[in-house]
Parts: C-alpha cells; structure tokens; sequence
C-alpha cells in the first residue's frame, strides 16, 4: 500500500515537474526579455507579451489549488479523458507550478551580471544566443535551485490532489491516517514524504554545488 | 581627413579609422552626448577624460552601437554604423573589441572558454577556436591559466582573459571603459604596458575612457576631454599637457603632476613660504633632457630652491612640471626671461 502510494507521489511529483519547467521556462523567459531591456531593438509586440504573461503569473499564482482544480475540471477532462486519478490531477499540478516556476526563472536571470549581457552584445551576440548561452549558463546554480524549490511544492500539493482521487502519500496520510485514526499509518506516510522532500534537497543542492564556479 | 559627402559617398584621403560626426544622445531631459564631433585616426591610442556623468561611457558605446545616436553619424572604416542593419551591426562588431571596468568574464566558464566565446557565437567548431584562443591568451601572457575559472584570478589576469577575448577576432579597434580603474597602480601599469604592446603590434586603434590622468599620459598619443555631454578640449597629449586650455583640463591635469590640484598646491606653498616668489615651471621634451634651470641661475647668479618637481613620461617624451622658489630680493623678471627663451613655460604663483 505504501510503495504504490509512494510510487504515485513520485509521480505526481516528477511529471508536473517536467511540464511546469518547460512551460515556466518559456513564460518566465517572455517575462524576462519584455522587462529587462536587454533587447536591443524595443519591440512593442514583446513587451506586451511579457506583460500578458507576467498578469498571468499573478492571476494563477493568487488561485487557491483546490479551487483551480475545480476550475479546470473541464480542461483537465479534454486533456487527460478523466477528471478524476491519478492522471486527472497532472494538469491542475502543472497549472500551479509553471507561474512559480516562471517567477523564479525571471529572478534567476535577473541576477544575471548586465554587465556580461552588455559585453556579449558587443561580442556580436544576439538575443537568442544571450539567452541560451549567457543567461542559462549565467544563473545555472539559480535555476537548478528553482527546480528543487518547485519539485518540492510539487510533493505537498500533489496531497491535495488527493480530492480528486490521485492517490499518492499525502492522500493516504489523511485519507486512512487522519480521516480512520490510523495513527502510525500516518506517521509513516508522513515520513516517507519527509524522505522524498530530503532527497530532492539533497540532490538539489549537490547539482547546485557542482554547477556554481563561482567560488573559485 | 575623410570627407564624407551626402549619399553614402566615401572619400579617403588619409588614415582616419572612426570619425564621430555632430552625435547627440538623449536620456530623458538629459543630454548625455551633446553634439560631439571628433575623429580619431588609425593605429592611434586616443583618450576621452572627464568625470563621471561627463557623458564619456556613452560616447564610447555609441563606436560600436551599443548606444543608438539620436542624431549624427559615426563612420568606422568609411562605414556609417549608425545605419547598418541589426544583422550588419552586429557582424560589425566583431571588428571592434571592448573591455570593462568588472572584466565582465563569464564565471560559468574556464578561461579558454572565456575567451573562446565570441568564436562560440559564430558557431565556429570547438577545435579552431580553442586553437585561436590559445593564440589570444599567448599575447596576452595567460597560457597557463586556460583550464581555470575566473574566480580563481586576479584582477590584473581577469582583465587579460578579457583583453584576449577582445582580441580573439583580431578587431581593428579595441574600446576601453575604464578598464584600469578597479585595479590597483602596480596592475594598472601591466595592463596599459600589455594595451601599448598591442597596440603597436597589432596596430590596433584603442579607444579608452577614464577619469585617471596618468593612464592617458602614459599610453595616450591625443585625447579629449569631456564635460557635461561635450568635447572641450581635443589634442595630443603633448600638447594638452604642456599648454591647457580650459581649466578643468588644467585641474585634471593637477592630479598627475603633483597628485594635488594647482590651487591647493600653491596654496600649500604659499603657507610654507610666505615671503618670496614662487614659480610653476612646465618643461617640454626638448627642454627637460636639457640643465636649463641650472644654467640661467648660475648665469644670473640667482639661487633658487626647487620645492616640488615631477617630471613625466609620455607617447611622446618627458614632460614635466616643478615649483621654484626664489627668496624676496631677487628680481624675476630676468629669470623669467631667461627661462622663456628657453621654450619654458613659467607662471608666477
């Protein structure tokens, strides 16, 4: 019981995690590009792009996740056949997940030095060349943590998710822990999440150790 | 001169690399460049002084576009590069070279990679670059640091990776935003001497902006000096140094004689010798190699006593400045004669 609950927690876990990084990136990448002036030929249509994403990311960074599932009931049944499983609850994850990660996407490179954009333009470097080989490269150590950040959050929602039947370690934690009084069922589920949140920490923070020559 | 005449013709008729043609430059309700116009010709070291927000940082980005002009042209080459195409600008780009104050290096990657990176952009293949990034860090002194990380360095070596980047494309021009002032004298001196070397071996034509005197007087062959968007003062060093003509080109120019501006420093001596006359003396490169100021006392029987001297190198030759005194009863008058004749430049404190 536990094994296949802990299976699903990782599942919900690294699926939205993969959708919400590809998503974020993009979205925080617009937001990035719009704001910062680092495109040397102002663009009108850009800068209204990255302001239609960056509301975005207010408005569904601001909707409870419960209610967001609800909201997207609708969507997640044409996406995934079903609004309720396991599968059923990818979508309201991803959903949640990508604003988050796109803010964080936004600030890491935001503290990317400008001094190096400004010198990498003089290099002859275009917008999409800073991006993929200054800006990533740049706030590697900051993205890494990003991911490790929002993998997390990913872990205590994909419990919520259990109101629409996603199973996984959090819902069994309240479902027969709490709900039944099952006292050291919910101990354990509560630390094998507590493991999996140690884990992507750890896993975490090495990636970002290995990535960060800053010191030398 | 270059003549440019209206229509996109070219006339050559000397070695001008850039020509800076009536640029202005806006921010808001300030002008950052107001109406510059100066041209600065092949294979020269050429210095923009002046204080900070004097609108040098700007005039400098406007070389290689980095700063769009609102008016003006900027011909590089006898190519208008306020009107190329983005695509053109930047391949333009790669000719000139540009240097910072923070180096601004890429920490995320080794030195050879550093330096190898504006090879990267034009996606040249990793071989050939790191060949001719190898060839970059050897003029610069640093083939034994290619494997290491920035952070690693100095600032001295920092701003050679960065010196070998902008080198790396073999530019015409290299453009230098202060790039010794965050460095301490003893580098500063390494990296003006490792500028010079390059650019006479390489003939590259070096643009820089600082607001340390001594950096233009030692490696400089003309410069201008800026203030509040303008250009008010253009010349060789040579000339600038010996003979000043506005007065914050005169306090800019205190700073490298005596480390003190020429008031305080006569205000000083003045204190110390209150009773007597005190001159200023500027010797030109003919007039220092030579015991001038020996001969005319010896000839005038007048005993003086020097109270400050500082003789300096420059493109040029020597250049220098001391302070004199002569006691009370002496008359000056002939002595400052004497020292005239002799292409000295005496002023009476």
């Amino acid at each position: 019981m536990f094994y296949e609950a802990f299976l699903e927690t990782i599942y919900l876990t690294i699926v939205p995690l993969v959708f919400a990084c590809v998503f974020g990136f993009i979205i925080g990448t617009l937001i990035f590009i719009g704001t910062s002036g680092i495109l040397e030929r102002k663009s009108g249509l850009m800068t209204f792009i990255s302001k239609v994403c960056d509301s975005l990311v207010n408005i569904l960074r601001s909707i409870p996740y419960l209610i967001l599932i609800v909201w997207m009931l609708p969507i997640t049944a044409f996406l995934t056949g079903s609004v309720i499983g396991t599968k059923a609850a990818i979508p309201a994850l991803v959903v949640s997940a990508t604003p988050f990660f796109a803010r964080m996407v936004t600030i890491a490179f935001s503290e990317v030095d400008h001094g190096v954009i400004e010198a990498s333009r003089a290099m002859g470097a275009g917008t999409f060349d800073i991006i993929i080989k200054v800006l990533i490269p740049e706030s590697l150590p900051a993205l890494v943590s990003s991911i490790t950040v929002t993998a997390i959050n990913l872990v205590s929602y994909s419990a919520m998710a259990g109101a629409i039947g996603a199973g996984g370690l959090g819902f069994e934690a309240y479902q027969y822990g709490l709900a039944r009084r099952n006292e050291e069922l919910m101990f354990i589920a509560t630390i094998l999440i507590v493991i999996i949140v140690f884990a992507i920490q750890i896993i975490g923070d090495r990636l970002v150790r290995k990535f960060d020559k800053r010191g030398g | 001169m270059q003549v440019v005449l209206r229509g996109g013709f070219y006339l050559f008729m000397g070695v001008d690399m850039i020509e800076i043609w009536h640029v202005s430059k806006s921010y808001g309700n300030i002008k950052a460049v107001d109406d510059v116009s100066l041209t600065i010709r092949d294979a020269e070291i050429f210095g923009i002084v002046g204080y900070s927000g004097a609108g040098k940082s700007t005039l400098l980005r406007t070389i290689n576009q980095l700063e769009k002009v609102d008016e003006g042209e900027i011909c590089i080459d006898g190519v208008d590069v306020t009107k190329l195409s983005y695509d053109e600008l930047r391949t333009k780009r790669r000719k000139i070279g540009m240097i910072f104050q923070h180096f601004d290096l890429l920490w995320s990657k080794t030195v050879l990679d550093n330096i190898a990176f504006p090879l990267e952009l034009i996606k040249m293949n990793k071989k050939e670059r790191r060949e001719k990034a190898k060839e970059a860090a050897i003029k610069v002194g640093l083939e034994d640091k290619l494997a290491v990380y920035p952070n690693a360095l100095s600032g001295g070596q920092k701003q050679r990776v960065a010196i070998a980047r902008a080198l790396v494309f073999d530019p015409d021009i290299l453009l230098s935003d202060e790039a010794t002032s965050a460095l301490d004298p003893k580098t500063t001196d390494d990296i003006l001497e490792l500028l010079m070397k390059i650019n006479k071996e390489y003939k590259i034509t070096i643009v820089l902006i600082t607001h340390q005197m001594e950096v233009v007087q030692k490696i400089c062959h003309r410069l201008a000096v800026m203030a509040k968007g303008k250009v008010i003062e253009e010349g060789s060093v040579y000339d600038i140094f010996k003979d000043p003509q506005k007065d914050l080109t005169k306090k800019l120019i205190q700073t490298v004689d005596t480390g003190l501006d020429v008031e305080k420093m006569a205000g000083e001596l003045k204190i110390r010798y209150p009773e007597g006359h005190l001159l200023r003396l500027t010797f030109d490169s003919k007039s220092s190699g030579e015991p001038i100021l020996y001969e005319v006392g010896n000839k005038l029987h007048i005993p003086f006593n020097i109270v400050s001297a500082n003789i300096k190198n420059t493109q040029v030759g020597p250049l220098g400045v001391m302070y004199i005194h002569i006691e009370k009863r002496h008359d000056i008058g002939r002595i400052v004669e004497e020292l005239l004749k002799d292409d000295v430049k005496v002023e009476v404190i």
